[in-house]
Parts: C-alpha cells; sequence; structure tokens
C-alpha cells in the first residue's frame, strides 16, 4: 500500500523534477532546496516581523490602527513589509509541506533518518501557532473570527476552569492584557521554532540550511513583486458584537477552522492528534531491518579522515587510536546514524582494486557488498564484454534503472551511491582495458538519495577533492549522467552517443612505453 | 640485500608518518626480493599504490592541520607521484615483463627523491614551528 | 535561444509561485453563516451552592480544634450540578446539567455554546438552578429579542448581579 503511493508520488516528482531542472538548472532547481527555503523564509518573515513589530501597538483599539497606518500611510516600506511578513509565512507552509511530502514518496526516513523526519513534525505545530498567533494580532474581522474559533476549540481540552472563549463574548469582555500576551507570544513561539529548525537539522553533514543565491533572488523578487501589486490588507476593526457571515481565510494557515465550524472541536482534535500521531510513527511503518553498518578495519585505517569528510549523516568520526598503531587517530562508525549508503568507502584510500585480491580489505567497508566483492564484480561482467564499443556502466539504486541498457558490448553493476564507488574502480577498468568506457548513471545533481553523492562524484572526477579520478584517465572515456526516475527515455540515447564517440577515440596503448616495462633484449640494444 | 635503506633523512618528525615511511620502504624491498614472479609484482605494486595513497592522505592532513605554506606544491607532487606509480603499474601490466633494475631504480629514485626534498622541508618546517 | 527560454520558464514558474500564495492566502471567501441570520452566545460561569447545609460548630467542636482553625462554620466542599435551559421560540434549544470543576468538585460550573439563528423576533427563555437541595429553578428570566443580521447576542449569567444578564 504505501509502496503504491510512494511509487505513483515518485513518479509525479520525477516529472516535476525534470521539468524544475530544465528550467533552472539542476544546481538551483527548488525542488531540492525545499528545506533550505523554509530557512530562507523563516527569515524573511524574522526580519520584515522585526520591522513591524516597531511600528505595532498592543492595544485592542490602537492594534488595528497602528497596522492600517503603516499598510496604507507608509505602503512603499511599512506595508511591503507586512505583505511581505504575510505571504512570506504563507511560502513557508508552501514550501514546509512540500518538502515533507518529498521525503516521504522518497522514503528519505528510514533507519537511522527517522531522527529528521521526527523531529520536523513538532516544527509543523510550531509553523501554525506562529502564524495563527500573527493574524490574531491584526484584530481585524479575520482575527476577531480566529479568535473566537481558536478559543473554542482550545476551550475542547480539559484544562481550563474558564473556558477562554469568554475572553471573547463580546466587545466588553476583550482585555488588552491578553493581547500583550499574545504579542508576547508572537516573539516566543517563532524563537522556539527556530530552535526546533536547529534540531531538526542535527544529525546532518553540510545541512543546507541557504537556498542558492539564484533562488533566493528569485523567490525574493517573486514575493515583492506580489507584495507591491497585491498588499496584504486588514478586513474591517474587529467587533465582537457583531459577526461577520464571510470571512476571508489565509488557506495555508487556516484550512481547518471551517472544519472546526461544521464537524466540532472535538472531532478536529482527533485529527489533527491523530495525523501528528501517524506521521511521527511513519519511519517505522513498516517496521524494517536495517542494512549493516559499515565497519572500520584498524590494520588498513591510518587516520586520514577522508571518510570523516565525506559522511553525510555525520556518522563517521575520528577517534583517538586504540590498537597501538602510531597513528593519531582512527575512524569511528556510530551505528545508531550510520544508514549504509557506502559514500565512506567510496573515498578510502586504500578502497582500490589494484590491490592483491586476499588483502583486499579497506580501511572502512559495508559488510554485506563488500569492495573485494565489486571488484570480482567488476572483472567478471567485463569478461563478457565484447565488440567495439564495450562500455561498464555503474548505476546507482535509487536513480533510473540501468538495466535496462544491458546489451551485447554493455554490462551494468548496480551500487547503492555513485559516491560509493572508490574514483580508482574508473581506473581500474579503463585503463586495464577491461572496457572502452565507463558510464556513472546516477542522480539528479543536487538531489541524490544520500544527499552529498552527486557533489562529491562530480568534484572526484574533476581533481577538486580527493580521492580524486588520476588525471591520466581519459575523462572522454568517462560518461556521467546525472539523471534520475525522471529522465528513464534520455539514458539509452546517452550510452548511445557514448558508444559512438568511443568508437572514433584512439585506443589506449599508443604510447611509448615506460622504460621499466622494456624487455632485456630491448634494454640490451639501446647500450 | 633491501633496495632502500631507512636513512634519517626520511624522518619528518611525526610518529605517524614515519612509521608509514618505514613501511613503505619496507614494501619496496620486500617487492624487490620478490621480483621474479610476473603477477605478484603487479599486485605489489598495488599494495604499494593503495599504502602511498593513505600515506599521501595523512600527510596532507597534518600539513592542512599545522598550515604548511609549502602545501600546494607538496601536494602537487604527490599527484604526480602517485601518476607515476600507476604509470609503472600499467605498463608492467601490459608489458608482462619489465627491466628489473629499471624499475628498482625508479622506485628507489622516486620514494628518496620525494623524501630528500619535500619531506625534508616539512620536516624542517615542523621542527621551527614546534620551537616557535 | 535556450537561455531565454530558460528565463522565460523561471519567470513563469516564478509567477506561479507567487499566484498560488497571493490567491489562498484570501481566496475563496469562507462563508461562516448564511447572511441572515444572527449569533447567540450562551455562556456563563457560575459557583453553585453547596451540596448540603452548613452547619455552627458547637463549643466542643471548636475546643477540640487548633486555635488558628476555629473558623465558626462549616460547609460541605461539593457544589451542586448546575441545571439549565433555554427555550427559544417556545421550544428547548438548550437543556444541560453541568458538574462542577476541580478535582474536589468545587469549581464553577461552566457553559459555552453559541449557535447561529435567523435574524427577527425571537421569544428566549433562559432558566437555571443551582442548588440541588431546591425544587424548581432558582433563576429565571424572559423576553423578546430582535435581531438584525450578523449581531452577536450574549446570554451570561452573574448571580451578583441578580441572575440572567442580556447583552
Amino acid at each position: 500500500m504505501l509502496k503504491i503511493i510512494q511509487s505513483a508520488g515518485q513518479t509525479v516528482f520525477s516529472r516535476l523534477d525534470r521539468l524544475f531542472s530544465a528550467v533552472f538548472g539542476d544546481r538551483a532547481n527548488p525542488l531540492y532546496h525545499l528545506g533550505a527555503l523554509g530557512f530562507y523564509f523563516f527569515w524573511v518573515v524574522a526580519v520584515s516581523g522585526i520591522y513591524l513589530y516597531i511600528f505595532f501597538e498592543t492595544s485592542t483599539v490602537a492594534a488595528y490602527q497602528s497596522i492600517e497606518r503603516l499598510t496604507h500611510d507608509q505602503w512603499w516600506l511599512g506595508g511591503v513589509m507586512r505583505s511581505l511578513h504575510r505571504y512570506g509565512s504563507d511560502a513557508m507552509v508552501a514550501v514546509m509541506f512540500t518538502h515533507m511530502t518529498r521525503e516521504f514518496l522518497f522514503d528519505r526516513m528510514r533507519g537511522p533518518r527517522w531522527y529528521s523526519w521526527f523531529t520536523g513534525v513538532p516544527l509543523i505545530a510550531f509553523v501554525y501557532a506562529s502564524g495563527i498567533n500573527g493574524y490574531w494580532l491584526v484584530w481585524d474581522r479575520l482575527a476577531q473570527y480566529i479568535a473566537v474559533t481558536t478559543a473554542e476549540w482550545i476551550d475542547w481540552l480539559p484544562f481550563f476552569t474558564e473556558p477562554i472563549a469568554r475572553n471573547f463574548l463580546n466587545e466588553a469582555a476583550v482585555s488588552d492584557r491578553f493581547f500583550s500576551l499574545l504579542s508576547f507570544l508572537h516573539i516566543g513561539i517563532p524563537l522556539f521554532l527556530l530552535l526546533a529548525m536547529w534540531i531538526h537539522i542535527q544529525r546532518i553533514a553540510h545541512a543546507r540550511t541557504n537556498p542558492p543565491r539564484r533562488l533566493a533572488a528569485g523567490t525574493l523578487a517573486a514575493l515583492l513583486v506580489l507584495s507591491l501589486a497585491f498588499p496584504a490588507l486588514s478586513q474591517g476593526p474587529a467587533n465582537l458584537d457583531t459577526v461577520d457571515a464571510r470571512v476571508g481565510l489565509d488557506w495555508f494557515y487556516l484550512p481547518l477552522y471551517p472544519l472546526i465550524d461544521r464537524w466540532g472541536s472535538g472531532t478536529v482534535w482527533a485529527l489533527v492528534g491523530g495525523s501528528g500521531l501517524l506521521l511521527m510513527v511513519l519511519p517505522w511503518l513498516p517496521y524494517r531491518k536495517r542494512d549493516p553498518v559499515a565497519v572500520v578495519s584498524l590494520p588498513n585505517c591510518n587516520g586520514c579522515g577522508w571518510c570523516f569528510a565525506d559522511c553525510p549523516y555525520s556518522a563517521v568520526t575520528l577517534a583517538p587510536r586504540t590498537d597501538g598503531l602510531p597513528f593519531d587517530h582512527e575512524a569511528v562508525v556510530n551505528p545508531e546514524l550510520c544508514i549504509a549508503c557506502g559514500i565512506c568507502v567510496g573515498s578510502c584510500p586504500t578502497a582500490t582494486p589494484f590491490r592483491r585480491l586476499t588483502d583486499l580489505t579497506p580501511g572502512i567497508d559495508l559488510p554485506d557488498r563488500n569492495i573485494r566483492e565489486l571488484r570480482e564484480r567488476t572483472v567478471a561482467a567485463c569478461a563478457g564484454l565484447e565488440g567495439p564499443a564495450r562500455v561498464l556502466v555503474y548505476g546507482c539504486r535509487h536513480s533510473a534503472h540501468a538495466d535496462q541498457l544491458i546489451a551485447p558490448g554493455v554490462t551494468v553493476l548496480t551500487v547503492p551511491c555513485l559516491a560509493a564507488l572508490p574514483p580508482s574502480f574508473i581506473d581500474f577498468v579503463i585503463m586495464r582495458r577491461q572496457a572502452d568506457g565507463v558510464l556513472l548513471a546516477g542522480c539528479n545533481r543536487g538531489n541524490c538519495h544520500y544527499r552529498l553523492g552527486t557533489d562529491w562524484t562530480t568534484q572526484r572526477l574533476a581533481g577538486e577533492r580527493d580521492p580524486r579520478l588520476r588525471e591520466r584517465v581519459p575523462r572522454n572515456r568517462i560518461e556521467v549522467f546525472h539523471g534520475g526516475r525522471g529522465w528513464p527515455d534520455s539514458l539509452p540515447e546517452v550510452l548511445v552517443q557514448f558508444r559512438a564517440r568511443l568508437t572514433s577515440l584512439a585506443p589506449l596503448n599508443e604510447k611509448p612505453p615506460h622504460p621499466a616495462a622494456k624487455t632485456p633484449e630491448q634494454q640490451h640494444g639501446a647500450d | 640485500m633491501a633496495l632502500i635503506d631507512w636513512d634519517e633523512r626520511f624522518c619528518v618528525g611525526i610518529a605517524s608518518v614515519d612509521h608509514e615511511h618505514r613501511e613503505m620502504i619496507r614494501l619496496i624491498n620486500e617487492l624487490h626480493e620478490h621480483i621474479g614472479g610476473g603477477d605478484s609484482v603487479a599486485e605489489f605494486l598495488g599494495e604499494i599504490y593503495a599504502r602511498i595513497s593513505a600515506h599521501f592522505a595523512l600527510e596532507e592532513k597534518v600539513m592542512r592541520e599545522r598550515q604548511y605554506n609549502q602545501y600546494a606544491d607538496h601536494k602537487a607532487d604527490h599527484e604526480r607521484l602517485l601518476d607515476e606509480i600507476r604509470e609503472i603499474m600499467d605498463d608492467v601490466e601490459d608489458k608482462g615483463s619489465y627491466q628489473e633494475s629499471i624499475l628498482a631504480d625508479r622506485l628507489r629514485n622516486w620514494f628518496g627523491d620525494h623524501f630528500r626534498t619535500r619531506d625534508a622541508r616539512l620536516h624542517r618546517f615542523l621542527e621551527g614551528a614546534s620551537h616557535g | 535561444m535556450a537561455r531565454v527560454l530558460r528565463a522565460i520558464g523561471q519567470v513563469l514558474l516564478y509567477g506561479a509561485f507567487a499566484g498560488v500564495i497571493g490567491y489562498f492566502s484570501v481566496r475563496p471567501v469562507y462563508q461562516a453563516m448564511a447572511p441572515d441570520q444572527a449569533l447567540i452566545k450562551l455562556s456563563f460561569s457560575h459557583a453553585a451552592q453547596p451540596v448540603g447545609a452548613c452547619h455552627q460548630r458547637t463549643a466542643e467542636e471548636l475546643a477540640r480544634l487548633p486555635p488558628n482553625m476555629r473558623a465558626p462554620e462549616v460547609c460541605p466542599r461539593e457544589r451542586s450540578p448546575v441545571t439549565f435551559e433555554l427555550d427559544l421560540d417556545g421550544k428547548t434549544v438548550v437543556r444541560a446539567v453541568l458538574p462542577p470543576t476541580g478535582v474536589a468538585r468545587d469549581g464553577a460550573a461552566r457553559l459555552y455554546q453559541r449557535f447561529p439563528v435567523q435574524a427577527g423576533v425571537h421569544r428566549v427563555r433562559v432558566r437555571l438552578r443551582d442548588n440541588v437541595r431546591d425544587t424548581g429553578y432558582t433563576y429565571t428570566r424572559e423576553g423578546s429579542i430582535n435581531l438584525v443580521p450578523g449581531q452577536v447576542f450574549v446570554i451570561d449569567f452573574n448571580s451578583r448581579r441578580g441572575g440572567f444578564v442580556f447583552k
């Protein structure tokens, strides 16, 4: 059941990914930066809110008027700030839910990733509390409606001796002091929200909390244009002695309010409480066994720190040496945090297929998908290749299905992530002529299932990040396709063009042999 | 008889780095002893390549941490050396045979050169840094 | 050419983003009630009478107590439930027995309800009993109200002001 929903959702999002990547480029694709955009909109709302707060007066009479003055008399700054505050808050809700949906559909909350998901659920509550609280402060007709309905909803809980709703019975009942409390809460709750956001990104290395500059500028510009064209307005001063038949609701924040009216507070509490609980236990529905975590081999680890630098989940750390060798550090895997993506193995300098097969234990390895087995699979797969343009495809498990490419002269191996493949394997395959070319098929850049794999692969191949692919490996024999599920039709085409290019390349062995490799006869001849 | 003898000039002053230098020399000397069987040469070179890669990684980490001012140049030499080893490995693999003395000479010069020049410079820098 | 297309695409997508936000921020307008309706809000918070009679302590009982605890009159802590009825145009629309709040059942009984009614003239009768030892209703009020659309009519209860309060 869950699989069906996720599969359908992934198809939809993959199409959207492709469209947005075409328009924005994969580096600035907004769908890959939803969390960062959430943070960004928080700052937009916070900064505009600070400005508004300077002019806001906290009494039931003056609140509305102070905002009216700001909106109309100072429309070019205060009014814009107010609109940015409102639309930024709406934008935050929009990206938050899209972000949540995406992470759910792509199953990115399993195993140790439960932490990120679980800590995200309270964020929804804090965002909504902040937003509803904010609308309340305007003290217009909408605020009045919110006040009465929210009070009645909260009164359903058995905590209060007097119904809060009595504070909003009629005009005479509303007190300035309650208003000051709301105003104070509107600073406190967003601060808690910020704390919760910080907690939310804790078990992630290199957390992206800033969107690419282009995206930040673009979304801000979009919100600014919106603010100037359709400024946020109040809906007339509140008057609790009358009630409006029609209310202009902000559907981002208030979709449940008509439900409270129609179904009653109790039902909506059940809905909210039930959904919240369901969301929180989602990482364990259904319960799945975790993949075996990475294992360090101390005789092969000198504490160089490359795995530590590359792990996207901060699961590998460097600790003081315990085996007596004169190295300062050793790598240590935290089994609570390791999701077995294998990126650490791809980064280890001793994870190279050139070694003695019997000794092929790298400093860090995945026990169930180890490097020795990968070497054997690689050699076996290439052994059956024939023909002019032999290609070995390393495909990542989470991107476009590379198995469709299997054909005469083409063989496919699956790896958990492209960054789990040590670059020396590419060197091994090409320079030992086991294949004429290597095709790497991975996720769209910025959309790696394990967050950083595409970045690391690109940088390693470009020689910008260690372990780097040796420069002498001809790059025209390597093709990297950063597509993903959204590009199922593109991969075969890429392969065809790659093979065409390969057939036109000069063979590898057309260079003078190294002096040490001359035969004894040749050597004597040179004397 | 060993191909390369340990020389105090190979010391950098950092226990882990010096340990790995000794390991390198041991491996190279072992290779020198076993030269004669084709396959094992390639594999031995592979072991040396893996160890050297890890060693360079550790050395570079130390250089970064101590903010060595010749880091870029030293690292470039590491990359060059790794390229050379790969070239030796490929050619040994391709030709199936090799000239023993040439290989030995190349390894000794390669190893000794880098140690005598850049690693010695690093040693002086680290000594200077620790004495203030 | 591709760059121009991408730029246009971005403008369109940003525009769609702004459009969705701008639209759902205020529309569609929500119809909370029918336009010809008014609202009756029924709410009070009333501490009822104790469940039993108070009794005066005798001299011996007082003597047995420590000097700082010699209150002459002692009343049972628990309060009576409040029985309440609201009749609108002859029909009973609300009938409730409201328990006192609090673990020791000595707090106020509370009621809060609101419901829309057609605008116009209505006859209202409210009755309340706050003592289990009484029969019949202790407080009553009747009246005729004329509601305009959108008006909020509050029925409150305050024993210090004599009973029901219509606002």
